[in-house]
């Protein structure tokens, strides 16, 4: 009797272990990610590491964190009136998404040959629909960029003036909306699962970069001195995920 | 399918990267200059240190509207290559006549507005996506 019971305890202990094993390897995963994009005139190649937890009864959705490195490349890229009291007509943020735009207040920086390469701390967030399809999205929350130094023509009211060393934004903040400092990356995608390890992705990618002049500045009407641009694109691209 | 897949992510890739440099028009061009307009400034072109250009450029006036003619130029080729008339021979204020025509012959740029073309002392040829001045005339 008394090996029975030792031979039960066993076994629950086993089960015990091996369920939560299980449990552990299926709520929780790893992914590095390589992802491609195009827009106009304009490209990005991105790789990431994510750390997700599969959340609820079901565990259909997912969210995690993760760290991205985008590289962003381009030729005569316009990039607008950064500072978001000068772009929209509502500061408050998230309430700026729905603010109007104060166009008046823009100039144009066009930069002629941009290079921006951003690191970043992202969130990630996932809807599984079935076993192998699944939306996901990221967006990138904090981090920091370098890039090329590039020329730039300034066009303020008609008036063009040369931008000799224009160079990227180099802190980068999500802060919602034109709040945003510098170069952050989002997607929406949609995944495929091929098998255990292996997925593609169809991105739908809107980016945010940021450039800063060295030796001109806007004067907006207001008199404020401006050396923040931003552009803002939308891209589209494929990627593929590797699961560790 | 791995090897597939990372295949069609490094030629996407490429295909981004990768652009035809887009160079000047070698056909000469010979625009018809207006005879009756009256010439307010010329100036012989000199080489700048990414270029040769040679040739004179003549702004021109009737009617109240200015014209740049670039009169029997020839300059090395060069992608982006802009016509500029600018404040200063590196070109920092300057007014942006367009791309160049063609690296050779007769060719007249518009001035668009009013502007006050006396402190504009330089026609520049000028390649915008490198920023590397070609050639300037000194206005006079």
């Amino acid at each position: 009797m008394k090996q029975l019971l030792a031979l039960m305890l066993l076994l629950s202990v086993y089960n015990l272990c091996m369920g939560q094993e299980k449990t552990t390897t299926v709520r929780k995963s790893q992914w590095v990610d390589l992802a491609a994009t195009i827009g106009n005139s304009q490209g990005t190649a991105a790789i990431s590491y994510v750390y997700s937890w599969k959340l609820g009864r079901k565990k259909k959705l997912e969210a995690g964190l993760g760290v991205r490195f985008t590289s962003m490349f381009g030729e005569k890229i316009d990039y607008t009136t950064a500072p978001a009291k000068l772009s929209r007509t509502n500061t408050t943020p998230f309430l700026i998404f729905f603010a109007g735009q104060k166009t008046v207040n823009w100039d144009t920086l066009t930069v002629q040959r941009p290079f921006v390469n951003s690191l970043n701390l992202s969130a990630n967030f996932g809807y599984n629909f079935s076993s192998r399809f699944s939306a996901v999205f990221n967006i990138d929350l904090v981090g920091f960029t370098f890039g090329r130094k590039s020329s730039a023509i300034l066009t303020s009211n008609g008036i063009t003036k040369a931008e000799g060393q224009a160079k990227p934004a180099g802190f980068n903040a999500l802060l919602t909306g034109d709040l945003d400092y510098g170069s952050l990356n989002s997607e929406f995608s949609l995944k495929y699962t091929l098998n255990d390890r292996w997925a593609v992705r169809g991105i739908y990618q809107f980016l945010f970069t940021e450039y800063k002049t060295t030796t001109i500045r806007q004067t907006a009407p207001d008199g404020t001195m401006v050396d923040r641009f931003r552009n803002k694109a939308n891209n589209f691209g494929a990627g593929v995920s590797y699961q560790l | 399918m791995k090897k597939y897949l990372f295949s069609l992510l490094v030629v996407t890739t490429c295909l981004a990267a990768c652009k035809k440099e887009n160079n000047t028009p070698t056909t000469p061009v010979m625009d018809m200059v207006d005879t009756t307009a009256s010439v307010k400034v010329t100036g012989n072109f000199v080489n700048g240190p990414y270029g040769t250009v040679s040739g004179k450029a003549k702004l021109l006036m009737k009617d109240g509207k200015f014209t740049l003619v670039l009169d029997s130029v020839n300059i090395s080729n060069g992608p982006d290559l802009h016509v500029y008339l600018s404040k200063e021979i590196m070109p920092v204020n300057f007014i942006d006549l367009g791309k160049l025509k063609s690296v050779t012959g007769t060719q007249v740029y518009e001035i668009a507005g009013m502007p006050e073309v006396s402190q504009y002392k330089f026609a520049l040829v000028h390649c915008q996506l490198y920023n590397h001045l070609f050639g300037s005339a000194p206005l006079f």
